[in-house]
């Protein structure tokens, strides 16, 4: 391919500020040489100018504030949920910490009471620990159906 | 212009992502002639665009924790914009837009303006130029890319990140743009509003 060929194909861009350094200086050095050239990206840079000064055709005003009312709603809505979530996250360490606590603590102020029921500590232990894990399970799933439904209500608003 | 400011200052961005509702509203005064511009180079009817508009400011205050303080603002914004406005196109041609057709071509750098629509028709009646209508006519890859590099000045890169596609695409595009654009115009006989 000729030079001039190949300089024409990178008047566009040229027009467009996006050659790569050497490229604008090959532009450049053609153009000085090349009438048809130099014309050629006068035309191109002529059409970019055109497109820089399209006006900014602008929202109306009352959508710009409708759109500002439910942004600042939906930051609210974001930062309960933020807020729902930090209490969730405490509410189950906390009980954690209660459930498995709570036996020691239990065997500690009633020694005495659970000797005089002849309670195995085994059994004991072992039924604190099967009730425990049923309750979690079904807390579990009840708040994986709730989850659910949550999303599919916010997928339908 | 104040709207014109881009976002940069580390603290605007941390505030930002606490939610601050201040921040937001002050982003939204900075971008909005913007984003509407662009979304209306994208899908060409003022509804539609007021739609998306609004959704995309919903999407920013419900995802503004994903965003990445190291990259561009600037593009993280466009790209959520972009992404909502070519769902909505995709909605409206619902076959595949990114796979090629027979002339390699994806449908969606296919995807044809279909004439003067009441965004063009309100450029045209403003400036009394025929450069709006042609931009409007484009495929809807080459209008974005003319827009977000002469309308919106962005860097070569920045564009890149909003399309999500290498430099060397954003560039073909753009050439093919503007060779598409000046077809068009040419054929209107309209050489006279843009040539010197």
């Amino acid at each position: 391919m000729r030079e001039h060929d190949k300089i024409r194909e990178l008047l566009a861009l040229a027009a467009a500020s996006a050659l790569e350094e050497n490229e604008q200086a090959m532009v450049e050095r053609h153009i000085g040489e090349c009438g048809e050239c130099a014309r050629e990206l006068a035309a191109w840079n002529a059409m970019a100018g055109g497109l820089r000064r399209l006006p900014t055709p602008r929202p109306r005003a009352e959508v710009v504030e409708r759109t500002r009312a439910l942004m600042v709603r939906q930051l609210a809505a974001e930062a309960e949920r933020r807020w729902d979530l930090s209490l969730l996250v405490f509410a189950v360490l906390f009980a954690w910490t209660l459930t498995l606590a709570g036996w020691p603590i239990a065997r500690l102020l009633s020694s005495g009471a659970a000797a005089w029921l002849d309670v195995s500590f085994r059994q004991a232990w072992l039924g604190y620990a099967a009730y425990t894990a049923f309750g979690w399970v079904t807390a579990g799933v009840a708040a994986a159906i709730l989850g659910v439904r949550h999303r599919a209500v916010r997928r339908m608003a | 212009m104040a709207w014109e400011v881009p976002v940069r200052l580390e603290s605007e961005a941390a505030r930002l992502r606490r939610g601050d509702p201040a921040a937001f509203e002050a982003l939204l005064e900075r971008y909005q002639n913007r984003l509407y511009r662009y979304l209306l180079r994208m899908v060409r009817e003022p509804a539609t665009a007021e739609d998306i508009f609004q959704q995309t400011w919903l999407r920013v205050a419900e995802k503004i924790r994903s965003y990445n303080p190291q990259r561009s603002f600037e593009a993280w914004l466009f790209s959520v914009t972009r992404n909502l406005a070519i769902d909505h196109l995709r909605r409206y041609k619902p076959e595949s837009l990114d796979e090629p057709t027979a002339t390699g071509e994806t449908r969606l750098e296919q995807l044809p303006g279909q004439g003067p629509t009441a965004l063009e028709g309100v450029i045209v009646r403003e400036r009394s130029s025929r450069m709006a209508e042609a931009l409007g006519e484009l495929p809807v890859i080459y209008r974005e890319v003319l827009s977000l590099r002469f309308e919106d000045e962005m860097k070569l890169e920045e564009i890149a990140e909003v399309l999500g596609t290498p430099l060397s695409t954003v560039k073909t595009r753009l050439r093919r743009g503007l060779e598409q654009m000046r077809v068009r115009l040419e054929t209107r006989g309209a050489a006279s509003d843009w040539k010197v």
